[in-house]
């Protein structure tokens, strides 16, 4: 019996983004248990807004449930604003021991610089860091 | 000399200028599937029909390029569709194929995960069109 769906989207006409977000993480969580484990767990509302070509998103994770909205929401616990080659990049982080995003790789690095210079901005990051980080290991194809 | 768009010799070009890469031999490696590049037809813009571009890129290398019918490229592992104004503007770097593909303006159908763990490759492959002298038919 096919396992029902992991992620819907709130329009009947999602964004190419959202479509390409919620399958991305359809994806990733379908294949890695440890990923599942995660999205499982996971309650929260993260934005993410694409600053180069002016859309957005707004992820709502319910405990193994993903409604994709386009748009930001309201009521976010953590908004990411940057480029498209950033958020990119940002699925491209490798996780490392203890589940943590590695930061001092090619990739990493390239993050963190873009994070220090303000072309990654992440409203909501301080009180959020362990969301964050269960975000990004969802969100990562590594 | 330049060469005309979407023709076989234009696909040899690219095919050699993609083995001339270091750069896409090293984002490249791992990478085992086929992409298939459809170009829509746009009659108002001399391109009449539908053209399918058939990749045989193996770990960092552009084994065979081919140009034929779209339905041909439509079988590839990888698929991405978009109307030639579109492959015109990404080939002259006047559309980033990331944002275009987030826009919706390039329409992408394979394994999503696969596809963004290889972005740096893609970005390459694009930059390679631009290494030699393209016609366009719309401008010739």
């Amino acid at each position: 019996m096919e396992e029902r769906h992991l992620v819907a989207y709130a329009s009947k006409e999602p964004s190419a983004f959202a479509e390409m977000l919620g399958g991305l993480i359809e994806a990733n969580v379908r294949a890695h248990p440890d990923k599942r484990k995660d999205f499982d767990a996971l309650i929260a509302r993260v934005g993410i807004w694409v600053t180069d070509i002016d859309e957005g998103v707004t992820l709502v994770f319910d405990a193994g449930r993903l409604t994709v909205y386009n748009g930001l929401e309201p009521r976010r616990t953590i908004t990411i604003r940057a480029e498209a080659e950033t958020v990119m990049s940002l699925s491209n982080l490798k996780i490392g021991i203890l589940g943590l995003p590695v930061y001092y790789d090619e990739v990493g690095r390239g993050v963190a610089s873009k994070l220090v210079l303000g072309r990654l901005r992440i409203d909501g990051l301080l009180p959020n860091i362990a969301t964050l980080n269960r975000v990004t290991r969802i969100f990562s194809v590594h | 000399m330049a060469i005309k768009a979407f023709t076989a010799e234009w696909a040899d070009q690219l095919r050699d200028e993609v083995n001339k890469s270091s750069v896409y031999k090293a984002a490249a490696k791992g990478w085992k599937w086929t992409v298939g590049l459809v170009v829509e037809a746009e009659p108002d813009k001399h391109f009449p029909e539908a053209r399918g571009l058939v990749m045989d890129l193996f770990d960092g290398e552009a084994r065979d390029i081919k140009v034929g019918a779209a339905a041909d490229a439509q079988k590839c592992d990888f698929v991405i569709t978009a109307p030639y104004s579109r492959w015109k503007q990404v080939a002259k770097l006047e559309l980033d194929a990331t944002k275009g593909m987030l826009q919706g303006k390039l329409k992408l159908k394979g394994d999503l995960p696969t596809i963004v763990r290889y972005t740096k490759a893609s970005q390459e492959l694009t930059m390679c069109t631009t290494r030699f002298q393209t016609e366009w038919p719309d401008e010739s």
